[in-house]
């Protein structure tokens, strides 16, 4: 019990990050993407092809899948992030199936035995839940200290401007498309290390898995959470993984049937969305500016939506 | 206030969820609990709910007869949704959880290596009814004590394609054929092994297609193999892809179709209706003058309201048999004792014939071949490759 | 078979693929005209549709010949699918989508997932996870016109989903309701104002385009069989026709629907790559598209309004 517990830590762990990077591309730069799969299936094939094809380090395949989930965030970011709103979820929407379709063609099975990750002589064995746990939240820590950071630094602030109003933004000398890039490839790196941790506890890779439901959860665990909050998202990938696999945390999944969880995980997005359409937690509080008329903004945009919901 | 409300029902959710499991784990002494690993839900579910169907109703079958060594058996069902994730996710509360004795399952390939490994490493018994990638028993050599748990009651890719191979070349005497299988790993490893076979006898692959799993339109495929005009097509696929191809192909005049053991599911007359006459394929041997498969097909289609059992059901079957077999002869749930006794199954009487497990944990049986007349299947009898030749064993 | 027959082949049969995207496609662009938001429950709602039209025409039919009286039964149980449909649509909207109309643009989005969810699986656990065949009603001999094969239910795809279409362009260009509708697409408030009853348009283009999906359930059922989550990727690749032709644009999903089923049928073999890249370049061409003509192919050029 306590054991599958630490499970459903390790994989709220793996998609925290994830919902990270999402949080920077959706939560704090505004723009609706659906292609967190994609970015997660080339961490965890990097991870894969270059800890058992090639024969080295895990340590060394984590800026690697960074990087590589960068540059297919940026190939595809230069040309597409002019597009708003859903033209841009829709577009990255085909990059995610594309990636999962090449992966296909290449090799329907994927990569099985990778060698298992080692940290001065120790080696993570997926028997040993709790160094699992330590191993990836520590990570999940740096990444959230750092995006903490990046929202409150002048990029940050731009990236918000850009969400806020892309035409008021752009003439406060704010380089619109600039901020978009860097949002949406540093969002995409996030994604590839969280590919490479899950790689690391399953050793087993599947084109099958990342199929366009990933992307639609990830989403999903940014919106529950709180979107542009860093500890909401954090949340909410908890509360995911919590609802996932809550018919085997309880010994129910011979009692319910077997598509009970998701009906009622659909049930809760709904719910959700009607009684708290931003999320559990919200949006973050801005600690910059004229914080009283901001947050009055907020407040009021707020009050709107909840009356809103009411009718 | 609210997220201090939302907060709160967070928590308290997942401490009444940790209790709510923790009452449920009492050991109980006088049950076998095996465990088993299939999708549920999701695309590929009737594949997982057919297997854990027959091995629930294996169990039953062994329960009403008194049970093994007196104790009685009780099947935990875990979906893995066809995904490595969720199948860990199963496997770690089957094995920490439930404490089974040994896992039946996964029941395709890619959650079928990644429990492999985890089977090995904690020393638990796997059957996998139907994980028929060469790879899946490959895992022997990396355990501590060299012992093998990792077993399978279907034939490998390569066993089936090899037998296919030489029917159809030697027996039915195709020379040129051409292959249309999805891009997957049972699909794609049949029509693979197939291709470099059947080449290296002298025959001729004039086209070779592929598709998606869950593509419902193969006339652009279908088209093509026509203008390559083969004597035959081979299609190992699933059920629903190889029922669409057979209909789309008897439209556009292409055919006939050889097809693998994804033909043995009798939904395939369902969907496909009369398009299934002529065809042949590669399937479950079965024992002359045993009425195992027949009982078993019957009793399936009683316990599920007319559903019929396939191959992934009957190697499901065979596979809770073998495994209470070797507990009964084990006398204990030890998982040590019962990975032995299931290594020294020998000559199993299932509803797949004589069953035999290799040291590396493949099955070793002959492979049936069937002719489809109208909407039945007519079995030929069972093949072995022996020094080149295709033999009829009986 | 020469190349070009065998390219006309291709394109018969994207065609018939295509009339059914562009059926679904035409029920998504309705409702992004009007609400600015993808219906991702629409997919499911095609799927509910298959099913309600294989149960009554099964129940009608039973095993009997094709002939008249099953062409009438499969055309009675359009008329019943397309029907329940239309108010399962209709409450839907009010349950789960009314409530968010002023939230954020990305709660109706969520919650129309959550709908999906529900209704697959809902189907799921009531009708199982097996696939079930749609008996043609009438004799599907193939037709054999020079070197090309057509078969009858490819003509019936293509007749129905053009008659359904001509029947959508005429209500909605030449009806006072659909003057209503396409006010209500321009500006919600001030149609409002003029008293058009916004609600009530919303609630009719919802039953339209979940009639609409009934029928594209149906017809997509000969080739696609009837199981839970078969609306997904047709869904899917419906809505990304709507997008190739142009969201909101009712000419525009048909062409877009059309345009993509060729491009399935044709693409892998034009370009000499595996057929099971198809999908590939089924969404590559609309990444293209979609950079260089981003409001589509018919779609009008919003400015955004600062």
């Amino acid at each position: 019990m306590l054991n599958f517990f630490q499970l459903i830590l390790i994989y709220s762990g793996v998609y925290a990050m994830m919902a990270i990077g999402q949080n920077c591309i959706t939560g704090y730069t505004g723009m609706l993407s659906l292609c967190h799969a994609g970015f997660f299936c080339i961490g965890s094939y990097a991870t894969a092809i270059m800890c058992k094809t090639m024969g080295l380090s895990f340590w060394l395949s984590l800026p690697v899948a960074a990087i590589a989930a960068g540059i297919i965030g940026f190939l595809i970011g230069v040309p597409t992030l002019r597009l708003k709103g859903d033209y841009l979820c829709i577009a990255t929407l085909g990059l995610g199936e594309i990636i999962r379709n090449v992966a296909t063609n290449i090799n329907p099975v994927g990569y099985n035995s990778i060698p298992r990750v080692t940290l001065f002589g120790y080696q993570f064995a997926s028997r040993n839940k709790l160094a699992f746990i330590v191993l990836i939240w520590v990570f999940v820590l740096i990444f959230y200290l750092l995006f903490q950071r990046l929202a409150h630094s002048r990029i940050g602030r731009a990236m918000t401007a850009v969400r806020e109003d892309e035409v008021a933004a752009a003439s406060n000398g704010i380089n619109v498309t600039a901020y978009k890039i860097i949002s949406f490839v540093l969002g995409a790196a996030v994604g590839g290390v969280a590919g490479c941790f899950q790689t690391a506890y399953t050793l087993t890779v599947q084109p099958a898995s990342y199929t366009f439901m990933v992307s639609v959860m990830v989403l999903c665990t940014v919106v529950l959470g709180g979107m542009g909050n860093g500890k909401a998202v954090i949340l909410g990938a908890f509360i995911i993984q919590f609802i996932s696999y809550f018919p085997q945390l309880t010994g129910l999944t011979n009692v319910i049937p077997a598509q009970a969880k998701q009906i009622i995980f659909g049930l809760i997005l709904v719910v959700m969305m009607i009684w708290r359409p931003q999320g559990l937690l919200g949006r973050d509080k801005f600690r910059y500016g004229d914080p009283r008329t901001f947050s009055e903004r907020v407040s009021d945009t707020f009050r709107r939506k909840g009356k809103g919901g009411a009718v | 206030m609210r997220k201090t409300v939302a907060i709160l029902l967070v928590l308290l959710l997942s401490i009444a969820g940790v209790y709510a499991g923790g009452s449920s784990e009492s050991a109980d002494s006088d049950v076998y609990k095996i465990g088993f690993i299939g999708p549920l839900t999701g695309d590929n579910a009737n594949y997982g709910i057919r297997c854990s169907n027959a091995a629930r109703l294996a169990i039953d079958k062994i329960n009403a007869a008194g049970g093994v060594g007196g104790k009685t058996l009780e099947l935990i069902a875990e979906d893995s949704e066809g995904t490595v994730d969720k199948a860990i996710a199963g496997y770690e509360k089957l094995v920490y959880s439930d404490n089974v004795v040994a896992i039946i399952g996964p029941v395709f390939t890619s959650p079928a290596l990644a429990v492999a490994q985890r089977a090995m490493e904690d020393e638990i018994v796997m059957i996998s009814p139907s994980a028929t990638h060469k790879d899946v028993t490959a895992q022997a050599r990396n355990n501590a004590d060299g012992k093998n748990y990792v077993f399978r009651t279907v034939p490998s890719d390569a066993l089936q394609a090899e037998v296919a191979s030489y029917y159809f070349y030697q027996v039915l005497g195709y020379r040129k054929l051409a292959t249309l299988y999805a891009m997957n790993d049972y699909s794609q490893g049949l029509a693979e092994g197939l291709e470099s076979t059947f080449t290296s006898l002298g025959g001729e692959i004039v086209s070779s297609q592929t598709c998606m799993v869950g593509d419902k339109d193969f006339r652009t495929q279908l088209s093509q193999i026509k203008s390559a005009s083969p004597e035959a097509v081979y299609i190992p696929d699933y059920t629903v892809e190889i029922a669409q191809i057979l209909e789309q192909g008897a439209q556009l005049d292409v055919g006939p179709f050889l097809s693998s053991d994804g033909f043995s599911d009798p939904m395939v007359y369902q969907l496909a209706g009369d398009f299934t006459d002529g065809v042949v394929y590669i399937g479950p041997a079965q024992a002359e003058a045993s009425t195992i498969l027949t009982d078993f097909q019957a009793a399936y289609r009683e316990a599920y309201n007319g559903d019929e059992a396939d191959s992934f059901a009957t190697n499901s079957y065979d596979a809770v048999n073998i495994l209470a077999a070797a507990i009964e002869r084990a006398g204990s749930g030890d998982r040590t004792l019962v990975r032995d006794e299931v290594a020294a199954t020998k000559d199993f009487q299932g509803a797949n014939g004589v069953m035999n497990f290799a040291e590396n944990g493949d099955l070793v049986a002959s492979q049936g071949v069937y002719h489809v007349e109208g909407t039945t299947p007519v079995y030929v009898g069972s093949f072995q490759v022996q020094n080149g030749q295709i033999v009829q064993v009986d | 078979m020469n190349t070009l027959s065998l390219y006309l082949q291709y394109i018969v049969n994207g065609i018939t693929l295509g009339a059914i995207y562009s059926l679904i496609a035409l029920g998504y662009t309705m409702v992004y005209g009007i609400l600015k938001f993808i219906n991702f429950a629409h997919g499911d709602i095609l799927m509910v549709g298959a099913f309600t039209g294989l149960l009554v025409y099964q129940g009608l039919a039973g095993a009997a010949e094709p002939g008249a009286w099953t062409l009438l039964a499969f055309f009675i149980a359009m008329i019943i699918s397309m029907a329940l449909c239309a108010v399962l649509g209709v409450f839907i909207e009010r349950v789960a989508y009314k409530p968010l109309r002023n939230a954020n643009r990305l709660a109706p989005l969520l919650s129309a997932i959550g709908v999906s969810f529900i209704l697959s699986n809902g189907a799921a656990w009531i009708f199982g996870t097996t696939s079930r065949r749609f008996p043609y009603p009438f004799e599907n001999e193939p037709i054999h016109l020079g070197g090309i094969t057509i078969t009858p239910h490819q003509i019936l795809v293509v007749i129905v989903s053009i008659i359904m279409m001509v029947l959508l362009a005429f209500f909605v260009n030449k009806t006072r309701m659909g003057k209503a509708m396409r006010a209500t697409s321009l500006d919600q408030n001030t149609s409002a104002l003029m008293g058009i009853n916004v609600n009530r348009v919303i609630s009719l283009t919802f039953a339209i385009g979940s009639a609409l999906a009934a029928v594209g359930g149906m017809l997509a059922s000969f080739d696609f069989r009837v199981y839970p989550s078969m609306g997904t990727m047709t869904g899917l690749k419906a809505f990304v026709a709507a997008v190739i032709g142009g969201i909101g644009n009712i000419q525009g999903a048909m062409i877009g629907g059309v345009l993509l089923g060729i491009l399935e049928a044709v693409g892998a073999p034009l370009l000499h790559i595996p057929n099971g890249m198809r999908d590939t370049v089924a969404f590559a061409v609309l990444i293209i598209i979609l950079l260089v003509k981003p409001e589509g192919i018919l779609g009008k050029n919003e400015r955004e309004k600062v």
